[in-house]
């Protein structure tokens, strides 16, 4: 990884009981990737989003994908951006 | 999924639902006053020609049903022709199964009406078309007007965050302007429907 450490986002709907998932995949990140991570950011909002995005790239769109996303994927996707 | 009387006692009252609430309470009991009923309205659940039984599907941290449910509970009070139970979604997936949105979305508030012999006469889901129509509507003006807000369908985590706030700060006047047509639309669709299957 070049720069600094990339940071993730997490928008959530908190009108749809989407909290367990968000909190899963926030652990999942926290534990697989500690300080190499600049932050995790939890955002509430509507509208049934679940959004993730790293360093302002769109990784998983609920709206665009459909469903919650693969957290296996999204730690994949995270992997690859520290390895460059 | 069979309702009959002894499933149906297992629900919450809907006094028992508010009482079991972890949050958002002092919304619905907001939304409870902010209720409008005109006379017809009450005139045409009071004229029901029997009490129906009215299985509700909800969880507290829902904002349709915290927007809804208390529509419902109005009615229910003032009239005393709507016999409600509450069931909490999450708790009762086999309910939640027979009322799934087009078939897939576990969306709720559920509002699915009985007679007395616990025969379905017919049921409700979310919140009414003209309602997700006139937001819509209204989301896309509030993006019109403010060009510091983005693309409607961009991701949020983009804008800075004083921007974000803003914009939740117009949704949410937004939602708070429409209200009043939401909560009377909600009262013509389900008057609507019981009056057709209660007749």
């Amino acid at each position: 990884m070049t720069g600094a450490p990339p940071k993730v986002k997490i928008t959530y709907c908190a009108e749809c009981g989407y909290e367990p998932q968000t909190l899963e995949l926030a652990r999942a990140l926290m534990l697989e990737f500690g300080s190499r991570l600049a932050g995790i950011e939890l955002i509430p909002w509507d509208s049934g989003t679940f959004d993730v995005s790293l360093d302002g790239q769109l990784l998983h769109s609920m709206r665009r994908e459909g469903g919650f996303p693969d957290n296996d994927k999204i730690k994949k996707a995270v992997r690859a951006h520290l390895t460059v | 999924m069979t309702m009959d009387r002894a499933r149906f006692e297992q629900g919450l009252t809907y006094d028992g639902y508010k009482a079991q609430m972890t949050r958002n309470l002092d919304r619905v009991e907001e939304n409870e006053r902010r209720v409008e009923l005109r006379p017809e309205d009450l005139a045409a659940f009071r004229g029901l020609p029997r009490q129906l039984n009215v299985v509700v599907l909800a969880e507290d941290w829902c904002g349709d049903v915290i927007a809804n449910l208390p529509v419902l509970g109005r009615l229910a009070q003032e009239s005393g022709r709507l016999n409600i139970r509450v069931f909490l979604r999450d708790q009762n997936d086999d309910i939640m199964q027979r009322y799934l949105n087009q078939g897939k979305y576990k969306s709720i508030p559920v509002f699915v009406f009985f007679d007395e012999g616990f025969r379905e006469l017919g049921h409700w889901i979310e919140r009414p078309a003209s309602v997700t129509e006139l937001r819509a509507r209204r989301r896309s003006d509030i993006f019109a007007a403010h060009p510091e807000f983005g693309a409607p369908d961009a991701p949020v985590d983009q804008l800075p965050e004083d921007v974000r706030g803003r914009l939740q700060s117009e949704l949410q006047k937004m939602r708070d302007d429409t209200a009043s047509f939401a909560n009377a639309e909600v009262v013509r669709e389900i008057r609507d429907l019981v009056t057709r299957v209660a007749a």
